[in-house]
């Protein structure tokens, strides 16, 4: 893969006229948007405004169909989804999506030893395999230090959106894609999930998906709404709390799609 | 660990079977166990049925031939030692070669791209008289003799069976545990999900078939001893099937149901002339088929395993 840096724009995200088509119909058209590194970016839009299918071009899950992506400053666009991860990028699904046959230790296990090295080895592991001991610190940073024996299939969905989070966490991310964190937690939950994002080391970029309003205004700095899978409007969150076109989109016609 | 206890019984035998019960048996149970392990394992751990595991069983059992001691004008005979860790070499490349033609291929998909796999090498071997001497094949191969044991002889050929299926059986356990296996189980479980913490999903599933060829392959040096000949029907639709049903039979889900499935099967094919015709086995073997796959989707094991937990008190629930 060519790695173009360029250091005027050495943005932690930088996409332009980014798009991605099913068939006929675009579900993201020309988006542009450029994140600064340590920045908490929040994207809103009403449901089928083409969140997911942005963060699925920007991780490789899916292929661009136009425009370009840059992290750091180097040009992803084709790269494979799994370099990108190594490069440092990490994301959550909307619809956790885990390993139901393992345990939560050898989860996170598996997400420690993808990025730092070692999940080729083929000898039974040992308990005191150092990526044994940061599987269980991301257990204990995402409220999970008591399940980790048990297996992921038999967890809460509570549980679950954490064990997304940590298995996102691990191997010190530089940029997380959090997609609707909050979604299908009690209220009692999301509390605790705000606190957790407030408390990530603040030179972690992190682009959050949040229907939560609170928890959206809260953790960040900034604030992108898509609509009908066009940027619609950017800006802070008091100045995207009273722009209009926004209050229409989410008050009036959001039923549209 | 736990589970090479089950092979218990089965070191046991020696002491009360005949010759006859030893090897024809037990000791054939225990070779067709291993074989059909190595789909089991795939089934179980990869989520994928392959019908191609006669066939890996067969580079190595066709290795053995050639390189061995054979009664017919082919092959180069070289000494065990060399042949031995040859064939299975040839039994894992043949396992990550079918696993890279099959990597992308789930459910019915990759049950007809592994059974295309096993048909094309059958014609192979039928039509090549250059390295499988055409339909005919090998016959004469002979058991080495090891330190001046004949492995030919009963007992201590069954103890070979025995510890090899004993460690097969460790293998696989072990395996499933180590970073790898685990990754195999992940992509069995999401594969896109494995993409997306950072772990490119072919090598997993390649190295899974190779693991699988390892242990059919040690199935397949055992079974062309204990047949002492091997041919393009050694490779064919019959055991190609046979293989599956022994899985089936056992259950799925715990590499345990191969060996309790081929000890059912062995039985069955055994004994059940004494009862039907010769050509109705198959026909037999249909119907318990059927019956396990409505009564018992999970084989023996599964049914075993029931019927245990029902004589258990409540199981407890805090293992961790
Ligand atoms: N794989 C797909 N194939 C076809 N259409 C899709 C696919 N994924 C998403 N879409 C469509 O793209 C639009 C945007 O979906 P999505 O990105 O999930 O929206 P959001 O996350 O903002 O709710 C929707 O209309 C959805 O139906
Ligand atoms: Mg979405």
């Amino acid at each position: 893969m060519p790695i173009n840096h360029d250091h005027k724009t050495a943005n932690a995200l930088e996409i332009q006229g980014v798009g991605r088509r099913f068939g006929g119909f675009w579900a993201v058209k020309d988006v542009s948007l450029s994140v600064r590194p340590g920045e908490r970016r929040a994207v809103l839009g009403p449901n089928g405004a083409g969140k997911t299918t942005l963060f699925n071009v920007l991780t490789g899950d899916l292929a661009a169909s136009a425009g370009t992506i840059r992290m750091d400053g180097a040009d992803v666009t084709q790269t494979p989804m799994h370099k990108r991860i190594k490069g440092g990028l990490r994301r959550t699904y909307q619809h956790a999506h885990l390993f139901d046959g393992l345990t939560v230790r050898e989860t996170l296990f598996l997400a420690v030893s993808s990025v730092a090295g070692g999940w080729q080895r083929f000898m039974p592991l040992k308990p005191s395999d150092g990526a044994i001991g940061k599987a269980e610190s991301l257990a204990q940073m995402s409220g999970l230090c008591s399940d980790l024996g048990r297996e992921v299939a038999n967890l809460s969905h509570g549980q679950r959106r954490q064990l997304e989070i940590g298995m996102a966490l691990a191997e010190n991310p530089k940029m997380l894609l959090l997609d609707e964190p909050a979604a299908g937690l009690s209220p009692s939950e999301r509390p605790r999930l705000a606190e957790l994002l407030l408390s990530l080391p603040k030179d972690i970029t992190i682009v959050l998906i949040e229907h939560d309003m609170d928890i959206a205004l809260r953790t960040s700095d900034s604030v992108s709404v898509l609509h009908n899978g066009r940027l619609l409007a950017e800006g802070s969150p008091e100045n995207i709390m009273s722009n209009e076109a926004v209050h229409d989109v989410y008050m009036g016609g959001a039923h549209g799609h | 660990m736990k589970s090479a206890l089950f092979l218990l019984p089965f070191a046991l035998v020696p002491f009360f079977a005949n010759d006859f019960w030893l090897v024809q048996i037990f000791g054939r149970a225990l070779i067709l166990g291993i074989i059909a392990l190595s789909l089991t394992f795939l089934a179980a751990y990869l989520g994928v049925v392959s019908f191609a595991q006669a066939t890996m069983a067969g580079v190595a059992g066709y290795t053995v031939a050639y390189f061995g001691p054979n009664t017919v004008d082919v092959g180069r005979e070289m000494p065990f030692f060399v042949v031995l860790p040859l064939a299975m070499i040839m039994a894992t490349l043949s396992g990550a070669i079918i696993g890279l033609i099959a990597r992308r291929s789930q459910g019915i998909y990759a049950i007809m791209i592994t059974l295309a796999i096993g048909v094309a090498f059958f014609y192979f071997t039928r039509q090549n008289y250059n390295y499988f001497n055409g339909w005919t094949g090998f016959s004469g191969i002979r058991a080495p003799e090891i330190a001046g044991t004949s492995l030919r002889e009963p007992l201590p050929f069954y103890l070979l069976i025995i510890l090899v299926s004993a460690l097969c059986l460790l293998f696989v356990n072990g395996f499933i545990k180590s970073p790898l296996g685990l990754t195999i189980q992940a992509v069995r479980d999401a594969p896109k999900r494995v993409l997306a913490i950072g772990i490119p999903t072919t090598p997993v599933i390649v190295s899974a078939y190779a693991f699988a060829g390892f242990i059919a392959g040690s199935g397949g040096i055992l079974n062309v001893w204990y047949q002492e000949r091997i041919s393009s029907f050694s490779v064919g639709l019959g055991p190609i099937v046979d293989i599956l049903v022994i899985a089936v039979i056992g259950g799925l889900k715990n590499p345990i149901g191969a060996f309790i499935g081929a000890l059912a099967f062995v039985l069955l094919d055994t004994f059940a002339v004494d009862f039907i015709d010769r050509e109705r086995f198959n026909t037999l073997i249909g119907l318990v088929l059927l019956a396990i796959i409505m009564g018992a989707p999970d084989g023996l094991h599964g049914l075993a395993k029931s019927w245990l937990s029902r004589f258990k008190k409540r199981p407890s629930e805090n293992q961790v």
